[in-house]
């Protein structure tokens, strides 16, 4: 019996380590000021999306700051977020939920369940106007969520899988991408809900598969196009917000677009080039092929977002999409600033600006 | 002794048969696991039935350098990484003839019940015969089911068994065999089994506030597996044996746990079946045939009615089939030296209702030459493989051409015939082509076909002992195996875009460091009291050698536990039997980045049973009553699966065998 002996002292130190795992989450978390959040999608099934928040005083960065604050975490899939009248509304996609805390203390207030009838109607993209919450679901709707009540108060119908959502004057714009279509029968339309009566008025065929969506501040909006990846390629499209018509198209690959004094500010996406761009708003020609001046490596820009007030642009690194994320802060000339890693978790997804 | 004698003569002689000589070793105290030059382990019919095995994966945890990645419950699926090389470079021998899937390349095991298995083993390497399929060579490691049916000599009269097992979680497990000699040295037989299980166990989700017990869901399961066996013995002793295999199942996927999501809808049904025939012959005193033929047909369907597309959800049907034949030849050139030769060949299709589809068709030739030196205290078996592979596929492209030669070398040693000791090494280099699914389970991008295959060297030393004695220990074997595998290009799916689009690609370098140690005595405490006692263990370190830039760099591979290993102690006395089975792993990465969010814990499980045979006249009752994971451990060995807690079993089998 003696044989056993060694297998047993093992087990002890199993347990050990097992203890010692339960001690995470219990840091406290510092006071926000004035900083960032970032939302790190983490891996699918892994219920490990995190929100980091990095102070722009002590350059610090806190890693799982909703689950610091609240000691639970927010689940799996986290795919976009935005702080909107005092509160952060993080969308779970794949958890099937809103969660919805105080944006400056990340506290949680209240989850605002996406399932449905036993489905999860895949919460994705999320807009804030005039006292509503907009969020677009995989199953082909747009929830207006009031932020008084935290419920559900309409459900409008666009088309196939709709990602991305951008406002322009009193309008929503939704791509519809058909992404989970069988035999790669993708959308290719955008719709259009007018604000005031929360109904779709009109879908503007754009080109197949349309994701990333962005409004500038002279009436025109840009869809970015992924294609069905074989034989139709990539491409940008510029709409014209008040007639609803397509006014200019590009064959480029574009992963996120957004708008920017004047200017586009593009990822490459996965079919397109691994640098951020700098595109016209008139021909889509290239104003800078990288937007990084100073030499800075970014392996897989995943996340962009602008700082409109200062130019900041920030660009979150996916890398190779398991290990830890990295979000870089340029200035508007593409000069480094700062860097924090997303550690423990990969693809972070998007940043948002907190300020006291 | 004589017994022992012919297995002594089965080991060194090693002229390829059979599973004649096989039967008639097994269920004696073998010495055969501790004395080839390649790590060999075996499990036998009595430790089958005692430690808790639904199907052959649970068996194969009690082998050292064994992981059997396990999403949880009798339904769940389990498949075999042997030395942290992948389940994918691990081949199943069913009664002698591969059992393949081109389509994902890993066999589930949970689809194979150890009711009717008469022994299995794990060959590191190469199975020790020489006359032996070719396709044989190209795995990393070889898990070998012989079933009781072959074996003439034991059915010179009717046989039967027929039995019930009934455990925690809704599980039904019938079963009932039969075996008929008939006239001119035919033996008719048929097994059967069918398992209902509801797979209802409790569990617990750990989320601060919104931590609750709860119970696994859509984790049903419904199976039913026969198979018939015609074995004809010629005059000649020359023997033909007919299998035919049939496997039907209907399954909720439970998936794995998501926070706030507790919806699960998924549905998968299998229906498997397959014949296959072997014929050996001894062609003249030296020199033997074994001609082995095969027909599959695997059929998958998927069903996500929540999946968000415009046909109402998913509906994946493939089918899958697959001819193999194969020829081998072996010959004995004087007292010490012997050769084979083999060549098989397999075409393999599968179809899809998925529109586009590739609908691929692989063509594989195996040839084989295999040599093997033996004297008194020392041995050297080497052997050489060519594969040629080519996949034509109905739409897009298809993957280049390909043609390897990849050897195995493997060397055994002894100082004197009565030493205790052997000294043993082995060499071994394969490569797997990427599966279907890796190739073109997608159209999305015409990368695919590009990939290259995935090579894998492993290098091993090793020293057995091995020792008759004649007291309360009767027997003692131990090896201790020290081993570095080397694998390149590893094929790895990741996600690209986003989470939900994935690609397959060849990026990983992983180096594997360990030790295997296995050990198994038995003896008798006093006249009436017989004891045995196996244990495995293994000390691992594989570690991810691909870029050094990267955050991975020199971190554990996922789900690679350091240390892992099992027991087993079963006391005998007259009718009964009693025992004690243990399971233990070390914590795991569950990520390739080793941070302690990664980190998923380490466990064991311990499990009891008690058997009581009743001796009539013309049949036996046996009766076993186990608990299994007595302690209630909480535990997961795939994140967010989690395993049943504590259960109970009993089982009645009425047997006149």
């Amino acid at each position: 019996m003696g044989k056993i002996k060694v297998p047993l002292t093992v087990i002890a130190l199993v347990v050990i380590a097992s203890c010692s795992k339960k001690d995470s989450g219990k840091t406290t978390a510092p006071k926000i000021t004035t900083g960032v959040y970032s939302l790190n999608q983490g891996s699918y099934g892994a219920n490990n999306t995190t929100l980091t928040y990095y102070d722009f005083g002590s350059n610090v960065a806190t890693t799982d700051y909703y689950h610091n604050a609240n000691g639970f975490g927010l689940g799996d899939t986290g795919s976009d977020f935005i702080i909107y009248g005092g509160k952060i509304y993080i969308v779970m996609n794949v958890s099937g939920n809103v969660a919805v805390a105080d944006a400056l203390t990340a506290k949680y207030i209240d989850t605002i369940s996406f399932i449905s009838s036993g489905v999860n109607k895949g919460p994705e993209n999320i807009v804030g106007y005039a006292g509503n919450v907009f969020v677009s679901s995989t199953d082909g709707t747009v929830s207006v969520i009031d932020t008084n009540t935290l419920s559900i108060t309409k459900s409008i119908t666009v088309g196939s899988n709709p990602a991305q959502m951008a406002i322009s004057g009193t309008t929503l714009y939704v791509s519809n991408t058909g992404a989970f279509n069988t035999s790669y029968i993708y959308d290719s339309t955008v719709s259009v809900i007018d604000l005031g009566t929360l109904t779709e008025t009109k879908k503007i065929t754009v080109g197949t598969n349309p994701g990333s969506i962005a409004a500038d501040n002279s009436g025109n909006i840009y869809v970015a196009c992924t294609g069905d990846y074989s034989s139709v390629a990539p491409s940008l499209v510029k709409v014209n917000a008040s007639t609803n018509t397509v006014t200019f198209v590009a064959d480029t690959a574009v992963g996120i677009v957004r708008f920017y004094n004047n200017n586009l500010y593009v990822t490459g996406g996965y079919l397109g080039v691994a640098s951020v761009r700098v595109l016209s708003t008139s021909d889509f020609s290239a104003v800078k092929t990288n937007f990084v001046s100073d030499g800075t490596t970014i392996i897989t820009p995943y996340g962009l977002d602008i700082d409109n007030a200062t130019g900041d642009v920030y660009v979150g690194d996916a890398k190779d999409y398991v290990s830890s994320g990295t979000v870089f802060c340029f200035d508007k000339n593409g000069t480094k600033k700062f860097s924090f890693s997303t550690t423990p978790t990969a693809s972070p997804a998007k940043v948002v600006l907190i300020q006291r | 002794m004589q017994l022992f004698a012919l297995q002594t003569c089965y080991a060194q002689q090693k002229d390829s048969l059979s599973p004649l000589k096989k039967v008639i070793v097994t269920g004696l105290k073998k010495t055969v696991d501790f004395t080839t030059p390649i790590p060999f382990q075996s499990i036998n019919h009595e430790t089958l039935q005692q430690i808790n095995a639904e199907s052959i994966a649970d068996a194969a945890k009690y082998f050292s350098g064994v992981l059997i990645k396990d999403y949880g419950g009798v339904g769940g699926l389990k498949t075999i990484s042997v030395r942290s090389l992948g389940a994918l470079n691990t081949s199943l021998l069913y009664d002698g003839i591969p059992v393949a899937d081109a389509q994902t390349g890993q066999i589930d095991l949970s689809k194979f019940s150890s009711t009717f298995v008469q022994s299995l083993e794990l060959s590191q390497a190469n199975p020790q015969q020489i006359l032996l399929p070719a396709r044989i060579y190209s795995a990393a490691a070889v898990l070998a089911v012989a079933t009781n049916t072959f074996n003439t000599k034991n059915f010179t009269q009717k046989k039967w068994q027929a039995g019930i097992k009934q455990g925690s979680f809704g599980l039904w497990q019938p079963f009932a065999g039969i075996y008929l000699p008939t006239s001119k040295s035919i033996v008719i037989s048929a097994n059967a089994e069918a398992i209902w299980s509801k797979g209802n166990y409790p569990y617990y989700i750990e989320n601060g506030m919104f931590s609750q017990k709860a119970y696994r869901t859509n984790s049903d399961l419904k199976s039913f597996q026969g198979e018939i066996n015609i074995v004809k013995q010629f005059k000649d002793s020359s023997q033909l044996q007919t299998k035919l295999w049939g496997y039907s199942s209907e399954r909720g996927l439970p998936g794995n746990i998501i926070f706030f999501n507790n919806i699960s809808v998924q549905r998968l049904w299998d229906k498997d079946f397959f014949v296959q025939s072997r014929y050996q012959k001894k062609i003249s005193e030296h020199t033997s045939l074994l001609v082995s033929a095969k027909y599959s047909s695997l059929f998958t369907r998927y069903r996500d009615p929540n999946f968000l597309n415009n046909a109402g959800g998913l509906d994946d049907r493939y089918t899958q089939q697959e001819i193999y034949i194969s020829a081998a030849v072996s010959h004995n050139f004087g007292k010490y030296f012997s050769a084979s030769l083999a060549s098989d060949f397999a075409s393999a299709h599968l179809s899809s209702n998925i529109v586009p589809f590739a609908t691929p068709t692989r063509n594989t030739w195996w040839n084989s030459i295999a040599l093997q030196y033996a004297r008194k205290l020392w041995q050297i078996n080497s052997s050489l493989l060519n594969t040629n592979v080519d996949d034509k596929t109905k739409i897009g492209p298809a993957a280049v051409h390909k043609n390897e030669f990849t050897p195995t070398i493997a060397a055994s040693y002894k100082l004197k015939v009565e030493s205790p000791f052997m000294f043993r090494a082995f060499y071994k280099n394969i490569f797997r082509l990427p599966t279907f699914n890796d190739l073109y389970y997608t159209y999305i991008s015409n990368v695919n076909p590009k990939l290259l295959p995935e090579y894998s060297k492993q290098y091993n030393v090793g020293i057995t002992y091995s020792k008759n004695f004649n007291s309360t220990l009767k027997q003692l074997s131990i090896s201790v195996d020290g081993y570095y595998n080397t694998i390149k290009d590893k094929i790895i799916a990741v996600p690209s875009q986003n989470l939900f689009v994935w690609t397959v690609t060849n990026l990983g370098k992983v180096h594997i460091k360990g030790i295997d140690v296995n050990a198994e005595a038995n003896g008798n405490l006093s006249p009436a009291i017989r004891w045995s006692v196996r244990i495995a263990y293994t000390l691992q370190q594989a570690e991810d050698v691909t870029d050094p830039s990267s955050s991975q760099y020199k971190n554990e591979i996922p789900y690679t536990p350091d240390n892992s290993g099992s027991a087993l102690a079963v006391l005998y006395y007259k009718n009964w039997s009693t025992g004690y089975s243990f399971l233990f792993s070390g914590m795991r990465y569950t990520l390739g980045e080793n941070n302690p969010a990664n980190e998923l814990s380490g466990w064991d499980t311990h499990d009891f049973f008690l058997t009581r045979a009743i001796k009539l006249s013309n049949f036996n009752i046996n009766i076993k009553a186990e608990i299994n994971n007595v302690f209630n451990e909480r535990y997961e060995v795939i994140r967010y699966y989690p395993m049943p807690g504590k259960s109970y079993k009993i089982s009645i089998t009425f047997i006149n065998l």
